[in-house]
């Protein structure tokens, strides 16, 4: 499944590059993530609950950046899985950072999920609501540390 | 932990886990292979055993759930050499391919029967809309269960 | 199952609820069809299991003025064939009538339907039609929120955790009121691809009642207040009632998934409401 979100910070692009690439700063603003750990340069694993219904799951996902043009551009693959390889997730991401009026910046990503196993049998309409809503609630984090940060 | 229920008139002490399903318990532990597992999630039907005289899902039914209940099976349903009506209408129309579908036909209808002397083709149809069958088209089926209410009304 | 799974049949309410608060990972058990298919899939693992089956506050449906109370574990059967659910009640008998197949409508209940809150089931638009309550019961006492309320979001409802539906409260309908619950799916026994759930008066030819419901279109029922405003008084004439499909539909936030894209259930909710209408109309489905 395609997931395409795209937000506002009122923060300079260089500023914004140098804290969506920082794992520590934009890790813990993904909703149910508590686990960072870097691994490598450009890698790092991160471990995020989700729920939906009564169905729990803990994903332990291992990012790599494939591809970085500093301050505008990030290309990534995830791989995790959860409930030990119950389900088995892969994701092709981008993340573009464009400056905009009034020394703001434009957030977009846009990742390209594959989720096989049994969260699988959930259907993959409720389950892209369900990313876009963690999506939303990151970009309210992020976008509220971010702002936070360039205020101090 | 141990459950006690009815099945085929006979009361069973059960010692299962409370996360095995009544179809498993059947199956595994009483030797009862005519309750199948289609697809362990309750759409096809062939797990379909009687609780109480109603058709239910062995399949989603927990055996530790079943305390006091009565189970009818496939294997249940003749008396002695007597078949039911629904079992010899299931013989007399051809009704029977590879046989999967049938013990949950079979009781389903029996149970239709019980409650609806003499269904209309719709009753029937509906009464058989949670059994699914992938030989027959369902055709020889029907018939089946029409011919048993007849002959169940000639008796 | 590698961890051995507990097992409880409490006998009353504040025993179920006390067990339940008392360990986070417990699970009531209702009817089982939907709790034991996703431990079948391996999508849930409750530490402890506690049966609602001897619970007798649970159980009947009962008139209360001119309405019902219906207990939590009644059976979509017992629901489906109680013809005191007759007027604008008969949206939500309608919907326990096409609810999966006989033998889950058997096991299933209102109460575990509800709570599983699953965004294409059958009641949550009917209850919101019928504007239903729900009553709660937590090891705190009592409460009831509206079918409105409590349905908040995909898989999500208004219970807290520890929390279960005790029972579901129809309210009195308007004098010569008519239900009906029209669900379009794949096949009998899917869940709804889209469905609405309406209850309409007339007073001669002009509408003085009206509430739809449309479900299997969003993470919850839609219903637009202003959408039967608009309605209420006129002759619900085809014009009116399509435009009034039209405004729901884009209301709703339906998904694209293995039954229909967002776009085709976007495009049938003003063809259903229109059939739903008439059918209301004509005194519901047979």
């Amino acid at each position: 499944m395609r997931i395409e979100q795209s937000f506002t910070i009122a923060a300079p692009r260089e500023r914004v590059w140098r804290a969506i690439t920082d794992p520590a700063r934009m890790a813990p603003c993904i909703p149910g993530c508590d686990a960072i750990e870097i691994t490598g340069s450009g890698r790092y694993r991160i471990r995020v609950a989700v729920a939906m219904g009564p169905v729990k799951a803990t994903f332990n996902l291992d990012v790599e950046v494939t591809e970085e043009t500093p301050p505008g551009f990030v290309a990534s693959i995830t791989r995790g899985e959860e409930g030990t390889r119950a389900s088995v997730l892969t994701a092709h991401s981008e993340l573009h950072l464009a400056a905009i009026d009034g020394g703001a910046t434009e957030v977009r990503y846009i990742s390209e999920i594959s989720i096989v196993g049994r969260l699988g049998r959930f259907g993959l309409g409720v389950m892209k609501k369900k990313a876009a809503s963690l999506g939303d609630a990151f970009a309210q984090s992020f976008r509220a540390r971010v702002e936070a940060e360039a205020a101090a | 932990m141990t459950v006690t229920f009815a099945v085929n008139e006979v009361e069973r002490v059960i010692e299962a886990d409370p996360s095995e399903t009544l179809l498993e318990v059947l199956r595994e532990r009483l030797g009862l292979l005519g309750a199948k597992r289609g697809c362990n999630q309750g759409v096809s039907g062939a797990c379909t055993v009687l609780i109480d005289g109603r058709p239910m899902r062995g399949c989603l039914s927990l055996a530790m759930n079943c305390a006091g209940r009565a189970i009818t099976t496939i294997e249940g349903l003749a008396q002695g050499d007597t078949l039911a009506p629904i079992q010899q209408a299931l013989v007399e129309t051809g009704a029977v391919q590879c046989g999967f579908c049938i013990p949950g036909v079979a009781l389903t209808a029996h149970a239709l029967l019980a409650t609806n002397p003499d269904p209309s083709m719709d009753d029937v149809r509906e009464g058989l809309a949670g059994n699914l069958c992938r030989c027959s088209g369902y055709v020889k089926l029907i018939d089946a269960v029409r011919r048993a209410a007849t002959a169940r009304g000639q008796r | 199952m590698t961890r051995a799974m507990g097992f409880h049949a409490p006998v009353t309410l504040d025993e179920a609820t006390a067990l339940l608060a008392a360990d986070a990972d417990a699970r009531c058990l209702a009817g089982g069809a939907t709790l034991v298919a996703m431990m079948n899939a391996g999508l849930v693992e409750p530490s402890t299991l506690v049966s609602l089956r001897h619970i007798d506050a649970l159980r009947g449906i009962e008139p209360v003025g001119d309405g019902f109370r219906i207990g939590a574990m009644t059976t979509h059967r017992e629901t489906a064939s109680d013809a005191r659910l007759d007027g604008g009640h008969a949206a939500v008998r309608e919907a326990a009538a096409v609810i999966a197949n006989p033998a889950v409508r058997n096991m299933g209940t209102m109460g575990g339907s509800i709570a599983f809150a699953d965004p294409a089931a059958d009641y949550p638009p009917a209850l919101v039609a019928i504007e239903a309550e729900i009553e709660i019961a937590g090891a705190d006492g009592r409460r009831r929120v509206t079918a409105a309320d409590f349905f908040t979001d995909w898989y999500e409802t208004a219970l807290a955790p520890g929390e279960i539906v005790a029972a579901i409260h129809l309210p009195a309908m308007p004098a010569g009121a008519r239900g009906t619950y029209h669900k379009l799916a794949r096949v009998a026994g899917d869940f709804a691809t889209a469905s609405v759930a309406v209850v309409l008066a007339m007073a001669g030819d002009s509408c003085c009642h009206l509430r739809i419901a449309i479900g299997g279109c969003g993470p919850t029922p839609v219903r637009l207040a202003e959408v039967e405003t608009r309605l209420i008084g006129g002759e619900l004439d085809a014009p009116a009632v399509r435009e009034a499909g039209e405004m729901l539909a884009r209301a709703a936030d339906p998904v694209d998934d293995a039954r229909a894209s967002a776009d085709y259930r976007r495009l049938v909710i003003p063809r259903l409401l229109a059939r739903a209408i008439e059918r209301a109309r004509a005194g519901g489905a047979s």
